[in-house]
């Protein structure tokens, strides 16, 4: 832990009661928040939890509809990403925002290289700049290298250089550590030390808990769009940060009815490793309602994709009923009586420009298909058939999709895939961006297939739909299976506990 | 975060779903038609053309209405409406053939060299200009789904590689093929010659297919979203594979179709056609980025423009005009199909 910096004047940034909302999903909800020059501070929470978009709102990436931002006592109303940068904020993102083809130096001056009186860029001083400022960070690259020859690590380096070319006064590190090794990870520790003792105030997002105690100086807890709770880390402890993370009333109840244990098997996963997946072993009886749970980038998705064939299994073993299946395509596990709601519905799930009649026949065609010929009365009948018994509510079915709202697209993409008549449905985020009566229709209907006898398997990074819909819970961490447990006895926090990464706590502590 | 919501549209249903029927103001109604032509591709079409003959048929009494006339509009249609069927097709799926000007003159100069120096009989002759045609088509699609190269730019690089080709196989192209060879593109069916005849089989063929198929319906899924259209168990590289199969067999088939037609295998057959059929398909209604269009709207297209060219003629306008004319007709039909879908979304 280091010395707290000095402590004078306004704080460097102060958020007061600021609210965002997006269509649906009340964001960020009366957030308060202070970080004081050459202060780490702190921002935990689960997935969803709003940090993101809070972090979004001081950049200027977003507007706040209520509430003040501002930055040493001056408002930052109505500032653009440029503006936020200008006045001093660099933000890290997760994703990298830098421009692989060019240099270092291009990429940490981007849009403000040196020029002379007719435009033409003037190497040499822009060289030197940057130059002067890795050397600053301790971080040894030729400026001219052109980015995409760099590690991670080293990128991360240079978007925190980029935020040095300007006159830095608050650096948001969004999840920093997620993709460097453990010495890159002990470079920028001490990265942000230093810089937090020039004065620079820095804001740590992280769900890693040892890193959070290792490097911050306060721990501020977001939930639902809300502040739960803000502690000096040096008085804080592991259980009180996890219980603020989590503690709420559940809003639906969890379903009691279980799958008779001795239903038959219909899917089994042996050892199963793809990148980033190192292994992951499991079963799923009929009837069931299975969740994996864990955190993003914990290999969940990878693994329903392996097994629907859209993406290659490197080795390991699937079994449906007991045969193995090797999926090529996902025509191969679709014969096997598999279907699959990617996590994604825009980018890989609908034909967001054709009607609920055309998304609901896409995954189904040849059932339609008579002498080669498509039958749009039998399309028709089918879509309609879905769009009432799941509650499609659109005035007709020859409706384009994007009219639709989230929880109604969620719900055609559903009759896309029941459509077929599955016997395992692999569900990934069943209710991202849909709203809560359609999310209560979407939670129903999970589970009535589950009763009438279909296997499902789902990734949820919502702890609640986890603790309300699942009968077993497969925990993943790290590409790894961490661990399972019965809904019954699961809570909010044994999850988390396995869902946390075990080598980085190691390493730091 | 689903920043597609769109409450307003639930709000217009009432208690049992249907939508609320405002009654319809003359005003209302009118403005309601302006919006279906002017987003219904096909609609405006027929409106354009429709105009165009009956400005023509008032201005020029004596030249335009005619019979013959008619049939120099239909004749022109033939190469263009048969390309426009494959490459609708390709555009339908977010694909594009830039090279079907080199396939057709290739496949010609095959044709034309099987007939006259190989000796084949016409019908055999022919077909060697079609399966060239496929040959060079089974190129572009295997650079496209294969070796995963731009269709853009692969097309781009083939149609300079036919180009030069062809001219290797036969610098001076092939003259006077032979009699019996003329028959495809010389025989004179109801007044008008037999290209126009394999064009409207084609077209007719194609609207069927594309229109009612579910193999050829599968290209709306993929220009549509091709990722999602994979997870939805459809064979995405094959299915593009074989329509750029079918882009080159059309294109095989025109350059056969217009050596016989000319009893001559011309190097500079299809020179800019690429460009031309573009125009045509995309003012038919499909766009760049693929999932719309009709093989009818495609048909719609080929027809304006040969007319506008053939009334333009009539009318002595100067052939640059009639680029120019071309151009401004394109944008303003796609510009208005934008400017009316911007302001209805806002």
């Amino acid at each position: 832990m280091m010395a707290s910096a000095t402590n004078e004047g306004p704080p460097r940034l102060s958020i007061r009661n600021v609210a965002k909302t997006f269509p649906g999903v009340r964001a960020v909800d009366d957030v308060s928040l202070e970080v004081r020059r050459g202060e780490v501070h702190a921002l935990i929470g689960e997935n969803g939890a709003g940090k993101s978009t809070l972090m979004h709102l001081v950049a200027g990436v977003y507007q706040p509809d209520s509430g003040v931002i501002e930055l040493d006592g001056a408002s930052m109303a109505g500032l653009s990403e440029q503006g936020a940068a200008d006045a001093g904020i660099a933000m890290v993102y997760q994703e990298r925002s830098l421009v692989g083809a060019l240099s270092v130096a291009d990429n940490i001056y981007a849009g403000r290289q040196p020029v002379n009186g007719i435009g033409v860029i003037r190497r040499a001083p822009m060289y030197d700049g940057a130059r002067r400022i890795l050397t600053d960070l301790e971080v040894d690259i030729d400026p001219r290298t052109p980015v995409s020859h760099l590690s991670p690590g080293q990128q991360q380096m240079v978007e925190i250089a980029k935020g040095l070319s300007h006159d830095l006064k608050l650096l948001i590190l969004d999840e920093p550590t997620s993709s460097l090794t453990i010495n890159e990870g002990r470079h920028l520790f001490r990265v942000i030390r230093r810089l937090a003792e020039q004065g620079v105030a820095i804001i740590y997002v992280s769900h890693r808990m040892a890193e959070v105690f290792e490097i911050s100086d306060r721990v501020t807890v977001l939930k639902d769009g809300r502040v739960t709770g803000d502690r000096d880390t040096a008085l804080a402890t592991h259980e009180d940060l996890i219980s603020m993370m989590v503690g709420r009333e559940l809003s639906f109840e969890p379903d009691m009815r279980r799958a008779a244990p001795d239903a038959a098997i219909a899917l089994e996963v042996r050892d199963l490793a793809a990148d980033p997946v190192v292994s992951a072993s499991f079963k799923l009886r009929y009837g069931e309602i299975v969740c994996l749970a864990g955190l993003l980038g914990a290999g969940r998705t990878e693994v329903c994709e392996v097994i629907f064939g859209a993406r290659p299994l490197q080795s390991g073993t699937i079994l449906v009923e007991g045969r193995e299946l090797n999926p090529r395509s996902p025509s191969d596990s679709m014969a096997a009586g598999i279907s699959m709601l990617p996590e994604d519905r825009k980018e890989s799930g609908l034909f967001i420009d054709f009607t609920i009649v055309a998304n609901v026949a896409a995954a189904n065609l040849p059932a339609y298909t008579h002498g080669g010929l498509l039958s749009s009365s039998e399309m028709r009948g089918v879509a309609q058939h879905y769009a009432d018994e799941l509650r499609i509510a659109t005035p007709n079915i020859n409706r384009e999709v994007r009219n639709l709202s989230g929880g109604n697209q969620q719900k055609v993409l559903l009759a896309k895939w029941l459509a077929r008549r599955p016997r395992i449905l692999i569900v990934d985020e069943p209710t991202r961006g849909v709203d809560v009566g359609s999310k209560a229709d979407i939670y129903r209907i999970l589970r009535e297939l589950a009763a009438s006898g279909m296997a499902l398997l789902v990734v949820s990074s919502d702890m609640l739909e986890v603790l309300a819909i699942a009968h077993r819970i497969v925990v993943m961490s790290e590409g790894r299976v961490a661990g399972e447990m019965d809904a019954s006895v699961a809570t909010e926090i044994a999850i988390l506990e396995l869902a946390a990464p075990t080598a980085r706590q190691e390493s730091a502590a | 975060m689903s920043s597609d919501t769109r409450p307003d549209d639930l709000e217009r249903l009432d208690a049992v779903g249907q939508p609320l029927e405002e009654p319809p103001s003359k005003r209302a109604r009118g403005r309601r038609l302006l919006i279906l032509v002017a987003t219904e591709r096909p609609l405006l079409l027929i409106m354009l053309i429709v105009v165009l003959i009956a400005g023509m048929a008032i201005f020029a009494p004596d030249t335009f209405p005619r019979p013959a006339n008619a049939a120099v509009v239909l004749l022109d249609t033939a190469q263009t409406g048969i390309l426009a069927c494959g490459m609708m097709l390709l555009l339908i799926s977010g694909m594009f053939d830039l090279s079907i000007g080199g396939i057709l003159a290739f496949s010609g100069i095959m044709a034309g060299l099987a007939a006259k120096n190989f000796g084949f009989p016409p019908i055999p002759a022919f077909l060697v200009g079609c399966v060239w045609g496929v040959l060079l088509g089974a190129i572009n699609g295997t650079l496209v789904t294969r070796f995963k190269i731009n269709a853009l730019i692969a097309t781009l690089a083939t149609l300079s590689v036919y180009r030069g080709g062809l001219q290797l196989v036969s610098g001076a192209g092939v003259t006077n093929i032979g009699n019996d060879f003329t028959v495809f593109g010389q025989t004179k069916i109801l007044g008008i010659y037999s290209p126009f005849w394999f064009m409207a089989v084609i077209v007719l063929l194609f609207a069927f297919l594309v229109g009612r198929t579910r193999y050829f319906r599968q290209a709306y899924y993929i220009g549509g979203n091709a990722r999602a259209a994979k997870l939805s168990g459809i064979n995405v590289d094959r299915t593009v594979f074989s329509f750029f199969l079918i882009m080159g067999l059309l294109a095989g088939l025109s350059g056969a179709l217009l050596a016989s037609r000319l009893n001559t295998a011309v190097v500079l057959a299809g020179q800019g056609v690429e460009l031309k059929v573009i125009t045509a398909v995309v003012l038919g209604g499909a766009s760049l980025s693929g999932g719309v269009g009709t093989i009818f709207g495609a048909f719609l297209g080929v027809l304006l423009m040969a007319l506008l060219q053939n009334a333009m003629i009539i009318a002595h306008i100067s052939p640059f005009w009639q680029l120019i004319v071309v151009g401004i007709v394109l944008l303003v039909s796609v510009g208005l199909d934008q400017f009316v879908r911007i302001r209805l979304r806002t």
